[in-house]
């Protein structure tokens, strides 16, 4: 009976054990979601300063063209799109919506169908407003199209230059859809709080959000460009912003924005796991990344075309590998967490 | 490069492709065309993509290269020649030699169409039907193809609709039962989801000779978009979802075609959460009334009685998506990590294969 008795005890230690474990992990996913939800809340909030000073500085371009304006327009353009690239990550909830994503920012464009659309629009007679912008697809609606406004040297050059009547409605009308749209976001990932809280799923949805930026990071805008894969070729139209010259600035502003609303749950979630010195390694790991730049804010085709600059960027292109398996790899199978053949499929 | 048995006996000899078998030396045979053949897409560990084929021992028969992804086939009747077709937006289907893998065609999509990854034959093997959309103007269709004539393209059904995906044929070998996913695309926008506001999903039902349609039947929610189907030899239909709304919502993700209407399956919360509004694969088992179905999304396999819609099994199983109906009652589910896992009426799920390849999405 005694026998009985202890091994009842020693059962129901163990279940309790367990069910403190399992408790326990879920106060952690808790605590990881709050941390993503506010930060990523913070990334949206700036995204959507940064729109509304994009589209004003738009207008007030379009309506008195000096230099000047013309400088603030094109340095607001740039930190509005550097804003999302800090949130770009987040490939779930209200930015699904919609294809909200898209719409600021369609890419890849392997067949330039923004330059197509806008010539469209430029030379159709239909009347540039909210409500064409709205009706056209994503190739319109976001920042590509407003970079090829400001920077297309072909366009510039051309009748249909800025500050032509028509053209500059057709930015003041996408800053607008961008700035509408900015708000929407934030204002919808505050009303989703909840939700993402009382939903354990969301901590494996963010995971995996940071881990895809990681690797089209690594792959589509740094090797795909770089020559490393496909063609083998290197090509400056394969990345992003290659009209403003500023790809990588972006790849700068994505990987500052995981480690500023990604990193922080993910390091909460790793130091549960018993594995703060990998997070402190992927903290390590950011910065390395980050210690590329400002000397890399180059245009891309210069880092391309140059031998000697190309060597540059193969350094940074290393450190996101490195950081790429820190995360993908090893934080992630610590958590139980993979991008599968099939699950990231679609079908 | 094409690999023979012989050659893919060798690599596995070198610790590279053969197969490990768990707790017993034999599968079940496969229930249905080719039992002895278990042939699904695979993506492979240097990046590339090929069909792969194994036998009940579990050995590869043959692997064949192809040139992108490709996602389902069909057996041809007759047991000589397996299809596959590239993953969705596809511009082939691939025609191969049922016991060598061998290519005996590549038949490419007509202009300004593409395939979705599905076909299905008629009972005598002669007429392939194939889902297609037509993507400018965002048609789908059924395309027709004359198997005795080098898969000559021979007839166009309209769907009326948009985005067709997997379709099979009814046992009574006139209707094809088709998942209408509802959701418009165009290849310049990659795979860009255009229309999720006003989607119009449905499971369609059409005769196979005029390419009449006999029924379309909603789902409840517009955004449960129908892709996979299947029809036991009784004629019970399934329809599986994805669902593409938020994800702290969770809809049924099943259904049955009863009384003309999609009557649906909802399971307990915690198997509706496991599932993560996304099915693979459903698939009706031709001996029983038993259905299984894959989420590699949640990384969870079910098994239900179809009349009733109660739970049978539920397995977590990392990036599952195919499955097999096995003789004597029991599935064969595949998983992207190159898993074979049977899994019964029992809610156990065993282990019994594991290859070096990626299993995508079905099994054939």
């Amino acid at each position: 009976m005694q026998q009985l008795t202890r091994l009842v005890g020693v059962s129901a230690l163990a279940l309790s054990s367990a069910l403190a474990m399992t408790a326990s992990a879920s106060d952690t996913s808790l605590e990881a979601r709050k941390r993503w939800h506010q930060a990523i809340y913070q990334g949206y909030q700036s995204l959507e300063t940064e729109a509304e000073d994009f589209s004003q500085a738009a207008s007030t371009y379009c309506s008195d063209p000096t230099p000047d304006a013309r400088q603030a327009v094109e340095q607001d353009w740039l930190a509005a799109f550097l804003a999302w690239q800090q949130v770009r990550f987040v490939d779930f909830g209200p930015v699904e919506h919609n294809n909200l994503s898209w719409q600021f920012q369609f890419w890849p464009d392997p067949k330039n169908i923004v330059a197509r659309k806008a010539g469209y629009l430029l030379k159709s007679d239909d009347q540039i407003d909210k409500d064409l912008i709205k009706a056209s697809g994503v190739a319109v609606q976001g920042f590509p199209m407003t970079e090829y406004l400001l920077f297309d040297e072909p366009l510039n050059s051309g009748a249909n230059a800025l500050p032509t009547a028509k053209t500059c409605r057709l930015l003041t009308a996408v800053a607008h859809h961008i700035e509408t749209n900015s708000e929407q976001l934030s204002h919808q990932w505050r009303s989703l709080r909840d939700h993402y809280l009382a939903n354990d799923q969301y901590r494996d949805s963010t995971i995996r959000a940071g881990m895809a930026a990681l690797e089209i990071l690594e792959e589509r805008r740094l090797a795909q460009p770089m020559g490393l894969r496909g063609t083998g070729k290197r090509s400056a139209y394969a990345a992003d912003a290659w009209r403003s010259g500023t790809s990588l600035r972006t790849i700068e502003a994505t990987i500052r924005g995981l480690k500023q609303h990604f990193l922080p749950g993910l390091s909460v979630l790793l130091t549960e796991a018993e594995q703060s010195q990998l997070a402190r390694q992927i903290a390590a790991q950011f910065d390395e990344v980050l210690d590329n730049f400002p000397t890399l804010h180059r245009p891309i085709d210069a880092l391309l075309s140059d031998d000697k600059a190309f060597a540059e960027l193969q350094g940074l292109y290393m450190d996101v590998s490195q950081l790429a398996t820190l995360v993908n790899d090893q934080a992630a199978s610590t958590l139980g967490v993979v991008r599968g053949f099939n699950s990231s499929d679609g079908d | 490069m094409h690999l023979s048995r012989r050659q893919l006996l060798k690599a596995g000899m070198a610790g590279g492709l053969s197969a490990t078998l768990f707790g017993c030396n034999l599968l079940p045979l496969k229930a249905g065309y080719a039992p002895e053949h278990f042939t699904g897409a695979v993506g492979l560990s240097d990046g590339g993509f090929g069909v792969s084929a194994i036998n009940r021992h579990g050995q590869p028969l043959w692997q064949s290269p192809v040139d992108t992804r490709c996602h389902s086939g069909c057996n041809r009747p007759g047991g000589a020649q397996v299809l596959f077709f590239e993953r969705r937006p596809g511009s082939s289907f691939y025609v191969l030699d049922q016991s060598s893998g061998a290519r005996l065609h590549h038949v490419k999509a007509a202009t300004g169409e593409h395939f979705v990854g599905h076909g299905v034959f008629s009972l005598d093997g002669r007429w392939l039907y194939a889902t297609a959309s037509r993507y400018a103007q965002g048609e789908g269709i059924v395309a027709v193809y004359d198997a005795d004539d080098a898969y000559r393209r021979v007839d166009t059904f309209e769907l009326a609709g948009i985005g067709p995906h997997q379709l099979t044929l009814h046992p009574n070998g006139e209707t094809l039962v088709i998942g209408l996913g509802g959701i418009l695309t165009h290849p310049d926008y990659d795979r860009i989801k255009l229309n999720l506001d006003t989607m119009q999903p449905a499971l369609v039902l059409m005769n196979r000779r005029s390419g009449n349609i006999l029924g379309r039947f909603h789902p409840s929610h517009h955004q449960q978009s129908i892709r996979h189907v299947d029809v036991n030899p009784t004629g019970e239909v399934y329809a599986a979802y994805q669902y593409q709304g938020p994800l702290h919502q969770a809809p049924p993700l099943l259904a049955r075609l009863q009384d003309g209407r999609l009557q649906e399956i909802r399971f307990d919360d915690a198997t509706q959460s496991a599932l993560a509004n996304y099915i693979a694969s459903v698939t009706a088992h031709p001996e029983n009334d038993l259905v299984a179905a894959t989420s590699p999304v949640g990384g969870t396999a079910v098994v239900f009685e179809g009349r009733s819609g109660r739970l049978v099994s539920r397995a977590s199983i990392p990036d599952c998506a195919g499955i097999q109906a096995l003789a004597g009652g029991d599935f064969l589910v595949s998983s992207g990590r190159g898993k074979l896992v049977r899994l019964g009426t029992d809610n156990k799920s065993r282990e019994i294969a594991n290859l070096p390849v990626h299993w995508d999405h079905h099994l054939v």
